[in-house]
């Protein structure tokens, strides 16, 4: 076996034995960030450096390749984002640091195993693995009056969504009687006209859609994004999209394009998840809940790149991908920076962002233009290309759906924008002052959203050249 | 009928009766014991059918392992009693209209025309073959499922200490 191949996941490994044993000693936040934050920082070389190797590991059920690498490194990315955000890690109890890194380091272990397991038994432990840290991160918070009630509905709600999905893979097991992803490809297409094939992919799918907070299992997303710390809101919002995106598109992938009740269920899921989240987001005033509810509609944009069932279409959904990254990132970082004392931020709070952190406005501006599809951002080009994608398809009406909710959309985000810029504060509030390295990733994440949002080809040649991998 | 028929229905009506105790027992030690002798009635069960290693997995680790976890919780937590009915009447008609919709089911897939079904060929195997099949064919999935356990544990101690009340810093911070 090539252990190389797994320099990645095997950098998280040692990050997470790391902080096992660090939360078993005297806690020292300082000393845990610090470490943290450069374990992070080798995982993402290691991600970056591993992007083009290729290969089968443990007896066929583990693929490398440029499909899963582009995944890997953009979760490590998101990975280590994420941890430099816990520089003051206000929502977790001082004593508790060490465990949140062990679990964050679990979590984005098992969701870059989730983007290049190809066995149906391994795919569906590490999406519980990566479930399980969430919810005890979710648990974490320091405030008892969110922590508890949200990760047991949290948990609740996403137990039930696994149970779907393993009944979805019986289905699936008995109508093939494989298991492996390769031997799956050959044998589902010429099945799919049977009703139970269809349900099967379904049910599979609800546990992914669980993930991604698509409508019908989106119910636990304002809920957890509301009690968890603020950065594992973060991780919750923009990283496990990306390795929920990865997994969907490895199994919508299998029906290799001719199925049309499974394109019929898909359209439906899209349609409503975007008209419900973009609804339900117009009467929140809680800024982690209206994130939330964006996040909805956003699951609605990505499976309309998915359920093209194209390879434009599946690499529209895996910019896409990339683009929510960035941009809830962006936000939720904004969030963390403002909201005092590690608490939940209502919108009103935002008031007199501009003068308080005039970068920390132009950050949110940026990433709320994006969100919204403004051009010229990442956001209006990752929406651009999945459009051409459905266009290309002939789904007209479907594409018209998406722009009126796109303008739905762009109502409370200019709401929040006004907030920021227009809106006086009630009492003056200090400066927000802002280390050295956070104003640098400030501007990365600016000039990402522009520098993308004018330049996409870069990207836009590595995803086609990433979703070629796929059936 | 031959006798292992009538030892098959013997033990189904055993697992099935205590089963019924397990779920209507109000006081959950009992509740836990029945349960404990309907999993030595399934492992029964399958040594009847053939496989005398899931009958010893299922005593080790379920009439073993799981219920004496659960019988620590109980006595640990020290549930109240509840007045009241068992099930409130909001959850049972939902729970019949289930069943019933199960049982309508079940009896038209039974009762169907059993023309075209194929039984599944039986696997038999011994504990060693069964062992190397799984840690050769299928060592990720043990690894995953191992690290599945340590963040449970973890989790078990992160919610255990704020169970029991809040940990020194917060009352620290409280006015």
């Amino acid at each position: 076996m090539n252990w190389i191949l797994l320099t990645p996941e095997l950098t998280l490994l040692l990050a997470a034995a790391l902080f096992l044993v660090l939360a078993c000693l005297k806690p020292d936040p300082r000393r845990d960030y610090q470490l943290a934050v450069s374990m992070a920082a080798l995982t993402v070389a290691a991600g970056i450096a591993c992007a083009t190797m290729s290969g089968d590991l443990f007896n066929h059920v583990y693929r490398v390749d440029l499909f899963s690498q582009v995944f890997k490194a953009l979760l490590s990315i998101g990975f280590f984002l994420v941890i430099f955000l816990c520089d003051d890690f206000q929502g977790v109890a001082p004593t508790h640091h060490g465990e949140g890194y062990f679990l964050l380091a679990v979590c984005t272990l098992s969701m870059m195993m989730l983007a290049s397991a190809v066995h149906l038994l391994a795919i569906v432990l590490a999406l519980e693995l990566s479930s399980y840290s969430l919810y005890i991160l979710v648990f974490l918070r320091r405030d008892s009056r969110w922590g508890m009630i949200t990760g047991l509905r949290y948990f609740l709600v996403g137990a039930s969504a696994s149970a779907i999905m393993l009944f979805g893979l019986a289905l699936i097991y008995g109508v093939t009687g494989a298991v492996h992803v390769d031997i799956l490809i050959q044998r589902l297409p010429a099945m799919l006209d049977r009703p139970m094939v269809v349900t099967g992919l379904l049910l599979t799918l609800a546990g992914f859609f669980f993930k991604l907070a698509v409508f019908p299992f989106h119910f636990w997303a304002p809920e957890a994004y509301q009690g968890a710390p603020n950065p594992v809101a973060a991780f919750i919002a923009a990283v496990s999209k990306v390795a929920a995106v990865a997994i969907l598109l490895r199994i919508i992938s299998l029906a290799q394009g001719n199925s049309d009740l499974l394109t019929r269920g898909l359209i439906a899921m899209a349609v409503v998840s975007m008209t419900v989240g973009n609804l339900a987001a117009i009467a929140q005033r809680d800024f982690k809940r209206l994130m939330a509810f964006s996040s909805v509609a956003h699951a609605g944009y990505l499976l309309l790149g998915m359920l093209c069932m194209t390879p434009a279409g599946y690499a529209a959904a895996m910019f896409y991908g990339a683009a929510v990254l960035v941009m809830k990132y962006t936000c939720f970082m904004v969030m963390t920076r403002v909201a005092e004392d590690g608490g939940n931020l209502q919108i009103d709070e935002l008031a007199g962002l501009h003068r308080r952190s005039p970068l920390l406005a132009l950050a949110l501006m940026m990433a709320l233009f994006s969100l919204g599809g403004i051009p010229p951002t990442i956001g209006f080009s990752g929406k651009l290309i999945i459009f051409v994608a459905a266009m290309q398809k002939g789904y007209l009406v479907l594409v018209i759906i998406a722009m009126i909710n796109v303008v739905i959309s762009l109502y409370y985000y200019l709401l929040v924008l006004k907030a920021a810029y227009l809106d006086e504060p009630t009492r003056p509030r200090p400066a927000i002052s802002l280390t050295i390295p956070a104003r640098l990733v400030a501007v990365v994440m600016i000039v990402l959203i522009v520098g993308l949002g004018f330049y996409p080809v870069a990207l836009l040649d590595l995803v086609q050249a990433a979703v070629l991998r796929l059936p | 009928m031959s006798i292992l028929t009538l030892l098959f229905y013997a033990i189904a009506l055993l697992i099935v009766a205590a089963t019924a105790m397990a779920v209507t027992r109000r006081n959950m030690v009992h509740a836990v014991l029945y349960l404990v002798l309907s999993f030595f009635g399934t492992a029964m069960l399958f040594y009847l059918l053939g496989a005398p290693f899931l009958a010893a997995l299922e005593i080790i680790i379920y009439a073993g392992a799981i219920m004496v976890l659960f019988l620590f919780l109980i006595m640990m937590i020290r549930l109240k009693k509840l007045p009241g009915m068992f099930f409130p009447v909001g959850q049972l008609l939902p729970a019949i209209f289930i069943c019933a919709g199960f049982l309508a089911v079940s009896s038209v897939l039974v009762g169907g025309n059993p023309e075209g079904w194929t039984p599944m060929p039986a696997a038999q195997a011994s504990p060693a073959a069964f062992g190397v099949y799984l840690f050769q064919t299928h060592w990720l999935a043990v690894e995953i499922a191992s690290m599945l356990l340590l963040v449970a544990l973890v989790g078990a101690y992160v919610l255990g200490r704020r169970v029991r009340g809040p940990s020194a810093d917060t009352r620290k911070e409280a006015p």
